[in-house]
């Protein structure tokens, strides 16, 4: 499924939506399938914030492909290009407001990376496996989605 | 999202509903920072209508945290949907928010002083 939207952030509910629909299509748990709406929708949105700094008529892409053994997400932008090295998340011991959305990404996610021979913005690819244990989406959360 | 006030004796309560995203987030902002106020009520936000809250509404709510200390106000939640309270455990934030499984039970801690937390 591929699905293109505007970079404004009142769409990114729609890839939610697709986000959900897709994770149940291949048999994750509904608190699954929210934990990664919520990746999939923090991802977005730091394209929408960080790479097009709030402009929302550039375009982003999700495309998801769902494999016998996990999900793979792949989100593209035609911003500039991402230095990944300043990609992290930060310490959970520091309350202050922002910079959880990566961390939220990297415990969501079983992979994340970014293509360097996507030469037009960046790709991203999020991949989370079927059966891998100790998701902290399988801890107890039961769904709500919304 | 919808955020609606209701003002009762020495607290106000932000009724949320809906989705708490990059999109929303920046009403249920306006509406903490207006009520957060030196000498105002305590303000407890109502999570039960909350269906998805994101790193910029939690953002949102740490920032109301951080004003609600700055001004002496009591600040609290209540009502957390399991996958907000999963959110915000997994963030380590669960410990940092005073929060409440109804409004009774947050009315009774937050609401009958007007400062301390």
């Amino acid at each position: 499924m591929r699905i293109a939207i505007d970079s404004e952030p009142r769409l990114l509910s729609i890839l939610r939506g697709v986000v959900r629909f897709c994770a149940r299509e291949a048999g994750f748990s509904s608190s699954e399938a929210e934990c990664l709406a919520m990746a999939i929708d923090e991802a977005a949105a730091n394209i929408i914030r960080h790479t097009y700094a709030g402009r929302p008529d550039a375009l982003l892409a999700l495309e998801v492909t769902h494999f016998a053994d996990r999900l793979e997400f792949i989100l593209e932008d035609w911003g500039p290009k991402v230095c990944e090295e300043l990609i992290h998340p930060r310490s959970l011991e520091d309350v202050r407001p922002g910079g959880l959305g990566t961390f939220f990404i990297s415990s969501f996610m079983d992979e994340c990376t970014y293509d360097r021979d996507f030469k037009d913005g960046n790709r991203l690819k999020l991949v989370k496996y079927l059966s891998r244990k100790g998701s902290p989406c399988n801890e107890g959360s039961s769904s709500q989605s919304g | 999202m919808k955020v609606q006030v209701r003002n009762l004796d020495k607290v106000s309560i932000l009724d949320c509903s809906g989705d708490v995203d990059l999109y929303s987030s920046p009403r249920l902002r306006e509406s903490l920072l207006a009520e957060i106020r030196p000498g105002g009520p305590s303000v407890l936000v109502s999570m039960s209508g909350v269906a998805y809250i994101d790193s910029s509404g939690i953002a949102t709510l740490v920032e109301g945290l951080q004003l609600s200390r700055q001004t002496q106000t009591r600040f609290g939640l209540f009502g957390l949907r399991p996958n907000a309270r999963s959110v915000l455990e997994l963030a380590r934030l669960h410990k940092v928010f005073a929060i409440f499984e109804n409004e009774t039970e947050a009315v009774e801690n937050i609401g009958s002083t007007s400062s301390g937390i």
